[in-house]
């Protein structure tokens, strides 16, 4: 498609202009999870960058200087990346944002504030609970956010910028829900790794111009003809889905599977809810970035998320579900054990776990593995 | 009669009149635990050859331990309504329901069964295993308090809680272990939640509302607590919470003075007996821990008269985090290997470092919050690390074990920064030892003694420089 290849050669050249860029406009880099409203950076002129580039077990060597093996290799790369500087996105951001959510979060924080104190950096709590003094609790961290965001900037959010900023974001979030909604007859073109992709770039892209490719690809996959072979239509989802990690997306399709929704705390973005452009605008953020958006995985209890992911296996018509975590995080470990009961009873569908560390080794018997799932789900 | 038990709960403490008394229900928590005379002939070598009987008060200890044990094996039967709370916990909440009825029996249930089934009986493993087959399996860093927890409710031997008490200010995996229980039997819970988001260099300082969240939260769940118990928190629930709390805390600085002698007058083993009665019991345990301390104390002053120590004298002194709760052995080699133990992170927070909290707050749940943040443990990784500096000024010290637990991610946090900080503050050698502190399977005391005793050697080879 036309629109991934403009994408890509945007890509290709962001560091580049992203440097150029950066003369005038700071660059607000901000750890992956979906907590952190773009908005804020993008009303003070400010530009947002994700780091969610991960699926290298090279890098978990660097960050063991660090840490110790324990943690979500995901994070454990973003410690080898900060530290190692082998991703430029982290040598370029002016400032890091940190929203820190679970101890893997806090452990890159802990490392960024220790080991790298020549980097400056901002971190705010997110709470694991969804009630009304989580709400304020969270709302007093972006509030707090957006006072640093505008002394280092200095430049003043307004509530026009801000108002602005909303609609930006909200127009991403629609297009999003619309590719996605095409997808649920299970025969569309769209691939779920090239939706993945198309989040993925939306974390680092500039935000005009990703709303522009979204709106192209999906006028063009509007006009590409359904597929006619569909596989087994399966329900994705997991802790984390970083960039560069797509080699289990690629196992399933190349052994039937046909990826047709996916839910990730890391690595997609939130797309289902828009914020509110009327009243109190941080508090429409809070909202909307904490208690309108499906919960992860390490919010207690974790049942809002879990009859979220039965709700999109009814609605997508899936025939499985692939749960997808990353080693040592601990909170979807669990989870994994009663879910599929859950799942079973709600939909009649089965459920498969799929552990990773990011090694190539793991292909092999990922392979065989995904390969009797499918043989079992045709039976 | 005697019975086949009665000589190894006599060696623990326990006085004829207490055995005869409770005879019903020592039978009863044994049969339920599956544990026969074979195992009593096993506890008694066990704890004779790993545990400081020669002390009365060690032995009290132990027997403080097994009372505990027995009150929650048959709580049910005992007509209480059963609140379990997750392991390190801010303790208010849970002394605050204890102290308020008669009928609510309040315990960190995998605390007791590793300090009895471990540390007298050494046959925690089948309820290890029964928690790795239901939800918390081996090989993926899961907490092995857990798989005691959850283990000893899947077998039968503890019993279901009717509520429990979610620490969700400090560890992800209790919180949705918890959810496991829920899982499995409906058991409704209060997730006291709270976020360790201090930014490197913010403590001691903390924003305020950080103790109204978490304050907050546990004013939450004390009122779930009465809603689901059907009790009333008593209004002087908090100041009678602390009468327990208050003795056993004198006790610990009078213990932590005397553990500044040199011979070291106790076992770290026996240290850690005591220590992690304070955290695991709102009951009879920690009410005879109180008791066996007072002995306890009396007979250290008399060994510290008479130069009687654990380690020779002039034994290179470190500082470790903890005891290991359930193996001894693996706590004893740090003895074993010439080392010794004068001061824990527990004795020194408990006995040693002064907190004051900062600032008025009004309710219970804010109050606690306030305590906690100022103490720092439960305000991130660098008030943990500058807690072992503080405390190291207490004890002159030659060293830290710092150890870092793998399978506790908020422990595990500071597995490299804590070496790097202790060093470069103290200048004083820091070995970082990864350990799982409530099981010996993996990290045993046989596989972390080439590390220690390299280590033992190079302070003693500094010390005699």
């Amino acid at each position: 498609m036309k629109a991934l290849e403009k994408l890509d050669s945007h890509l290709q050249s962001r560091l580049t202009d992203l440097n150029k860029l950066k003369e005038k406009q700071k660059i607000i880099g901000y750890t992956a999870g979906g907590y952190f409203p773009e908005e804020l950076a993008l009303a003070c002129n400010a530009i947002p960058v994700c780091f969610i580039q991960a699926g290298n077990n090279n890098i978990l060597r660097d960050a063991g200087a660090y840490v110790c093996r324990w943690f979500d290799p995901f994070w454990r790369s973003q410690i080898g990346y900060l530290t190692s500087g082998r991703d430029p996105y982290y040598n370029i951001a002016d400032l890091i944002v940190v929203p820190i959510t679970d101890n893997h979060v806090r452990v890159f924080s802990n490392t960024l504030g220790y080991y790298t104190p020549e980097k400056e950096s901002f971190v705010f709590g997110v709470p694991h609970v969804k009630d009304k003094l989580a709400l304020e609790y969270y709302h007093k961290g972006i509030i707090r956010l957006r006072k640093k965001l505008e002394e280092f900037t200095g430049s003043e959010i307004t509530d026009d910028k801000l108002r602005q900023s909303i609609a930006l974001c909200n127009r991403e979030r629609e297009l999003f829900r619309k590719i996605s909604l095409m997808r649920k007859s299970g025969s569309s073109s769209i691939s779920s790794k090239d939706f993945i992709k198309l989040n993925h770039a939306s974390f680092l892209a500039d935000k005009e111009f990703m709303i522009e490719i979204l709106e192209m690809y999906m006028q063009e996959a509007g006009e590409t003809a359904p597929r006619t072979e569909s596989g087994t239509a399966l329900l994705f989802t997991g802790s984390t889905i970083a960039r560069d990690d797509y080699k289990v997306m690629d196992i399933i399709e190349e052994s039937g599977g046909n990826i047709i929704i996916e839910e990730f705390a890391e690595g997609i973005r939130p797309y289902w809810n828009s914020v509110n452009t009327e009243g109190s605008l941080m508090k429409n953020l809070a909202e909307s970035y904490f208690m309108d958006r499906v919960c992860a995985g390490w919010f207690r209890p974790g049942t809002e998320r879990l009859n979220f992911l039965i709700r999109l296996a009814k609605d997508y018509n899936t025939d499985g579900l692939i749960w997808y975590h990353l080693m040592f995080r601990e909170s979807y470990k669990v989870e994994s054990h009663f879910f599929p009961d859950m799942l079973k009873k709600e939909t009649g569908i089965p459920m498969f776990v799929l552990e990773s560390e990011y090694d190539d080794m793991e292909k092999g018997p990922m392979r065989t593995r995904i390969e009797t799932f499918l043989e079992t789900i045709k039976r | 009669m005697k019975q086949y038990y009665d000589d190894l709960f006599s060696l623990c403490g326990f006085e004829d009149e207490e055995i005869n008394n409770e005879r019903f229900r020592i039978k009863a928590t044994l049969e339920k635990l599956e544990l026969g005379p074979e195992d009593m002939e096993r506890a008694d070598s066990w704890v004779r050859q790993y545990h400081d009987v020669s002390l009365m008060g060690v032995r009290k200890l132990l027997g403080a331990w097994l009372k505990e044990l027995i009150d929650l094996v048959l709580a049910k039967e005992d007509g209480k309504k059963i609140v379990y709370y997750g392991f390190p916990a801010i303790l208010g909440p849970g002394l605050m329901l204890s102290a308020s009825s008669d009928k609510v029996f309040v315990s960190a249930p995998d605390m007791v069964l590793d300090h009895t089934m471990g540390q007298i009986f050494n046959k925690l493993t089948p309820i290890l295993e029964a928690g790795e087959a239901n939800g918390l399996p081996p090989g993926h860093a899961m907490c092995s308090l857990w798989q005691a927890k959850i283990g000893g409710v899947v077998k039968g031997m503890i019993p279901v809680p009717d509520f429990a008490l979610a620490s969700s200010y400090y560890c992800d995996m209790g919180s949705k272990a918890d959810d496991l229980v829920t899982a499995f039997y409906g058991t409704p819970m209060a997730y006291i939640d709270g976020i360790m988001d201090s930014h490197w260099g913010d403590f001691p300082d903390f924003l305020p509302e950080r103790v109204e969240y978490l304050g907050g939260q546990i004013n939450q769940a004390l009122k779930k607590a009465e809603d689901v118990l059907g009790i009333k928190i008593a209004p002087d629930a908090w100041e009678k919470s602390q009468e327990n709390s208050k003795q056993f805390r004198g006790y610990l600085v009078r213990l932590v003075e005397l553990m500044k002698a040199d011979p070291v007058p106790l076992s770290v083993v026996e240290l850690e007996l005591l220590e992690a009665l304070s955290g695991s019991s709102a009951g009879r345990g920690i009410r005879e821990g109180i008791k066996a301390m007072e002995i306890l104390v009396k007979e250290l002053e008399e060994r510290v008269k008479a130069g009687i120590g654990v380690t020779e004298k002039g034994a290179p002194r470190v500082m470790v985090r903890l005891g290991h709760t359930s193996d001894p052995r693996v706590t004893r080699l740090l003895e074993d290997c010439g080392l010794a133990v004068p001061l824990t992170f527990i004795l020194g927070s408990f006995g040693g470092v002064r907190v004051e909290p900062k600032g008025t707050y009004n309710t219970p749940g804010e109050i606690i919050a306030n305590y906690e943040m100022t103490g720092g443990y439960y305000h991130g990784t660098e008030a943990q690390i500058q807690f072992y500096e503080k405390a190291a000024g207490i004890m002159r010290l030659d060293g830290f074990v710092a150890q870092y637990l793998y399978n506790c991610r908020p422990v595990a946090t500071i597995s490299h920064a804590q070496k790097k900080y202790l060093e470069e503050k103290t200048g004083l050698p820091v070995l970082s030892l990864e350990i799982d502190n409530f099981d010996s399977r993996t990290h045993s005391a046989d596989s972390l003694r080439t590390k220690v005793e390299t280590f033992a050697e190079m302070l003693k080879a500094k010390k005699h420089k």
